[in-house]
């Protein structure tokens, strides 16, 4: 007799477990679909392209700086295509000016040196220059730039 | 050293006496054998919504910004641009909803069992604020989405508060912050919605709930007058209405989601212009009677029905009479409010 | 029901079903009702340009135009179009900042990024619209006096404008400045600005063929911003789907709306165009015409039409010839009295195509310019009032008037003509035809008195006619086959064997009413006042 009560309580015991753990996980789901709401989605980045050369305007070697909004810009030829700069200097954030006769860019400030694919010859500059992907099509030089709105949840 | 131990050490209460307590006032509170039925059992449904309503809307504050110029917005982003925004907010509206219609149900069962009867009667008049309470937090909660019909919903709502005598038009002042609705009638009413009535409704419910279990709960005629304890058979019923709701209402959420409408204009009045529908009755009535007329018969009517526990002993000394009279003045509320909603319902 | 196992049953179930709707929800996505417009970032320049000139208010909506604009997301902004230098033509100094501008960008200008679009363009008959109205336009130069003519045909033709920086053309014709928008351009509308009119009513033709039927209906469910260059996903075609657009079977988008045309319809007679317009033969053109008509019509429709088109034109020039043959006799005879006007010994009008001081001149002119048009254009474009009523009608009625006027004078085979009583006497000149009907076999519309029942060798004279045609080039083989296919079964497709229906016989009744009679019996009988004159 004893034997069958034990059997009885396994029963109930996986009864009870699977009742419960149901609830349990009704609660786990219920609580998931709350911290999904909480904690904003994070957005994956789009891009527009930018045009801001075209091909035949600069011989290898040449540059041209352009304005995107108040950001200052450098096109640069390289031997091989194009690359294009963000004008900030990677170390306290000057804004750099290119030498046409060294072929390098030159930050006044603290006298930071890029060469022309702005990696940094010298100073205190600790990375090289932002570069922005760089798109050429119909002999028309674009960048990728991240969209913005004017969503107040950006 | 146990953790109890240790715990009971820096929070010294006695923890023999707590067990005893929660024994009395939880585990065993008597719950008469008539609430077995499912039908009798309903009176926590309220509760439980009005639970999910604080959770729901308490979440809903992360997103919702009360301004004029952002209402509308921040609720359209909820429901479009968050994660299971919609969802949220389909409950949150869905159990205002349920909220008033379970409320009804309650009222209606205690009404025709004679629950109210002495000496529950403070607890009927409590019960009957709750349910004001209610309508008016609905009241307030559908002003916030600041569409065109909650706008003017709003303004047309508050201005019968202008026939109160004398203090009317204080009191409409006092609400709108203003002649018209407006900025500061927006916040006025995010800040009733979300902490004062919130705050009264908890209280309230408090003292209900306090009433219900100093007189334990009534026993309808023809019910055997034995009981057994809260848990687990009571409780459980608590846990499987809690998910039956939840389901329900994330079932109405995708089904009818929680709809959007224009963007509040104040320069345009839409042409057809209805309260939320559990307003309906009076809004027919009013449309029938020039308007401080109606407003008077409405004042009345809520004044009997909120001591009607009071006005009925008066009407017959006859318990039976009494029954009658009560059975028939609740049958012809009941026919009067549907016949009145439906009306409103099928004419535009 | 009421025990705790049956309590705790419904738990498990109301538990798993809320688990199962929540992870619907989970799943279930809200349709967004907006979405933001990425903000436009545009150099320090362009920038000041805007901010001034919203500021101040001078033309500001020239800034909102640009802003709605592909341009503004690409970040192309003012001084891009507006460049200038010191020496330039339109070189201005904005007052208020000092920067140099280009007051009227040219193609010069648009080329900088759309260079092949424009160098199409120059290739096109667009590119010659100024020539054609300076320098070959007497109705302009000598019949209307200047002032009139600036906002009139000066208007239209400048969209071949020539620049003083050496450019030709004028983008923003049909690409409306400052939004520069596709679907604007792509509408059957801008071109009706100028294609529109007693001498070239194309917009009207284009709206009352099937094809513009079809754009009226539905034209507002058709996506205008489909990607360029690539074939328009219309269910049908607009003036820019035949005249530009690419299509899978004829090839990339053109600017050179000629590249498509094998005949230079507008021209006193019509002839099949050049090389130098597209650097195509006509046939290359016509082929790239038909590329287009495939996408929804099946081969043998679309050449047959064409190809009827075609025998219009040649009958044109038939006519047309008949009518300068009636003017060269008036003028013999001293009916029209004088032919070229003339300044310092210079011709300033042609002869017999205008003159201008007779009213006789006037018919002859619109027997070309505009009627004349208007029949082969409607027969190209689908356009069956045009070729009818507007058409070959009017191109009838100018050549009798012009025999009139010279019987009135006396003129003996125009008094001849007059008192003819034979019935072929309209169609004077060599005829062309081809058996049967575009639009499907027909057995009673070629019964009875046609002109083929009437002319002895009608057919065999006709047929002789299209070879000739053929043989001088005009036509291409595969229109000379079908013509010939069509020709040999010219009984099946004249289907003037095939018994009428019954129902024939009960129409018929129907029309034999005498409907003289019924007027005389319905005509109500009324009286006079005694009104004496």
């Amino acid at each position: 007799m004893p034997e069958k009560k034990q059997k009885i309580n396994r029963r109930e015991f996986i009864f009870r477990t699977g009742i419960f753990g149901a609830l349990g996980l009704a609660i786990l789901t219920f609580v998931r679909n709350i911290v999904l709401y909480l904690f904003p989605e994070r957005k994956t980045k789009t891009y527009h392209k930018y045009l801001v050369a075209r091909e035949d305007e600069l011989a290898v070697g040449r540059a041209k700086q352009i304005y995107m909004g108040r950001t200052p810009v450098f096109i640069v030829r390289q031997d091989e295509g194009f690359k294009v700069f963000s004008g900030i200097c990677t170390h306290l954030g000057c804004i750099v000016k290119w030498e046409q006769d060294k072929e390098r860019f030159f930050c006044p400030c603290h006298k930071g040196v890029f060469d022309k694919s702005g990696k940094v010859v010298s100073g205190p500059p600790p990375r090289p220059l932002d570069e922005f992907r760089v798109e050429i099509e119909n002999k028309k030089v674009y960048v990728f730039v991240e969209d913005k709105t004017r969503s107040p949840w950006a | 050293m146990s953790f109890k131990q240790w715990f009971i050490e820096r929070f010294p209460i006695d923890y023999q006496k707590f067990v005893e307590i929660n024994e009395k006032i939880f585990i065993k509170e008597p719950i008469p054998t008539h609430m077995k039925k499912w039908l009798f059992a309903m009176g926590a449904t309220p509760l439980i919504l009005f639970g999910l309503q604080v959770v729901t809307g308490l979440f809903l504050t992360f997103y919702f910004i009360p301004s004029p110029e952002m209402a509308f917005e921040s609720v359209r982003h909820i429901t479009e641009d968050v994660r299971l925004g919609f969802w949220i907010r389909g409950i949150h509206r869905w159990g205002a909803n349920l909220m008033i219609i379970s409320l009804l149900l309650h009222i209606t069962r205690v009404f025709f069992t004679n629950a109210y009867r002495k000496p529950r009667e403070i607890n009927w008049i409590l019960g009957v604020a709750l349910f004001f309470l209610t309508l008016t937090i609905s009241f307030t909660g559908y002003s916030l989405t600041y569409n065109q019909l909650s706008y003017w919903a709003t303004t047309v709502g508050t201005n019968m508060i202008k026939e109160v005598p004398v203090i009317g038009g204080l009191m409409l002042h006092f609400l709108r912050g203003g002649d018209v609705v407006n900025a500061n009638t927006l916040t006025r009413f995010y800040s009733m919605h979300v902490m004062i009535l919130p705050a009264l409704l908890m209280f309230f419910i408090f003292l209900h709930i306090i009433i219900l279990r100093l007189h334990g709960v009534s026993i309808p005629e023809g019910f055997e007058k034995k009981y057994y304890p809260f848990y687990p058979h009571h409780f459980y019923k608590i846990i499987i209405a809690t998910l039956f709701l939840l389901a329900f209402m994330s079932t109405l959420t995708i089904i009818l989601p929680p709809g959007l409408g224009t963007p509040a204009n104040p320069a345009i009045t839409p042409q057809h212009i209805k309260p939320e529908w559990y307003f309906f009755p009076m809004y027919r009535f009013l449309k029938l009677f020039p308007l401080h007329v109606g407003i008077y018969a409405t004042a009345a009517f809520v004044l009997v029905f909120t001591f009607w526990p009071f006005i009925e002993p008066l009407l017959s000394k006859e318990k039976r009479t009494r029954t009658l009279f009560s059975r028939t003045a609740g049958i012809l509320t009941l026919i009067i409010t549907l016949a009145l909603t439906l009306w409103e319902t099928i004419v535009i | 029901m009421d025990t705790v196992k049956a309590q705790q049953w419904l738990i498990g179930i109301f538990s798993v079903l809320l688990i199962v709707i929540l992870l619907i929800v989970a799943g279930v996505e809200m349709k967004k009702s907006r979405t933001y417009e990425p903000e436009i970032e545009v150099d320090e320049v362009s920038a000041r340009c805007i901010n001034c000139h919203e500021k101040k208010g001078l033309a500001p909506k020239m800034i909102t135009e640009w802003k709605a604009s592909k341009h503004a997301v690409v970040g192309t902004g003012c001084i891009e179009c507006h460049e200038a230098k010191a020496d330039d033509f339109d070189a201005f100094k904005c007052p208020e900042s000092d920067i140099l501008i280009g007051k009227h960008p040219t193609p010069n200008d648009c080329a900088k990024c759309h260079e092949e679009q424009v160098a199409e363009f120059g290739n096109s008959k667009h590119g010659v619209a100024q020539i054609m109205m300076a320098l070959k336009g007497p109705d302009r130069n000598v019949f209307e006096p200047t002032i009139s003519t600036k906002h009139g045909c000066e208007q239209c033709h400048n969209i071949g404008n020539y620049w003083p920086d050496g450019s030709i053309g004028e983008c923003d014709a049909c690409h409306s400045k400052h939004r520069f928008s596709l679907v604007q351009a792509r509408k059957p509308e801008t071109c009706g600005e100028c294609h529109i009119g007693p001498d070239h009513p194309q917009i009207e033709m284009y709206l009352e063929s099937k094809h513009g039927n079809i754009y009226t209906a539905n034209g507002d469910e058709w996506d205008w911003n489909y990607k360029s260059g690539e074939p328009a996903p219309f269910s049908a075609p607009t003036c820019a789907t035949c005249h530009i657009s690419a299509t899978i079977t004829s090839g990339k988008a053109t600017h050179n709306v000629s590249e498509r045309l094998s005949w230079e319809s507008q021209a006193p007679f019509s002839v099949r165009t050049q090389e130098y317009w597209g650097k195509k033969t006509w046939q290359e053109k016509r082929e790239g015409m038909l590329g287009v008509c495939y996408q929804c019509h099946s081969k043998s429709f679309a050449e047959r039409y064409l190809l009827t088109a075609d025998l219009v034109n040649l009958q044109y020039n038939e006519i047309w010839e008949e009518t300068i043959r009636w003017a060269k006799l008036l003028r013999k005879y001293n009916v029209i009295k004088t032919d070229v006007l003339e300044f310092d010994g210079q011709a300033q009008t042609s002869w017999p195509k205008e003159g201008y001081d007779e009213e006789i001149e006037h018919s002859i002119y619109r027997n070309w310019h505009h009627e004349g048009r208007r029949f082969r254009f409607g027969a190209e474009m689908m356009g069956a009032d045009y070729t009818q009523w507007h058409g070959i009608w009017e191109v009838q009625e100018n050549l009798v008037k012009i025999i009139q006027l010279g019987a009135e004078h006396g003129v003996p085979e125009a008094v001849r003509w007059l008192k003819n009583k034979n019935a072929n006497k309209f169609t004077l000149y060599p005829l062309y035809d081809i058996p049967g009907s575009t639009w499907g076999p027909s057995i009673l519309a070629f019964r009875g008195n046609m002109p083929m029942d009437r002319i002895a060798d009608y057919w065999e004279t006709v047929y002789e006619n299209v070879k000739r045609a053929y043989e001088k080039g005009l036509l291409t083989d595969d229109e000379w086959n079908l013509y010939n296919e069509i020709y040999k079964n010219k009984d099946r497709e004249l289907g003037r064997d095939v018994p009428l229906p019954p129902i024939h016989e009960e129409y018929m009744k129907n029309l034999k009413i005498d409907l003289k009679q019924l007027y005389k019996e319905q005509k109500v009988e009324l009286l006079r006042s005694k009104i004496k004159p």
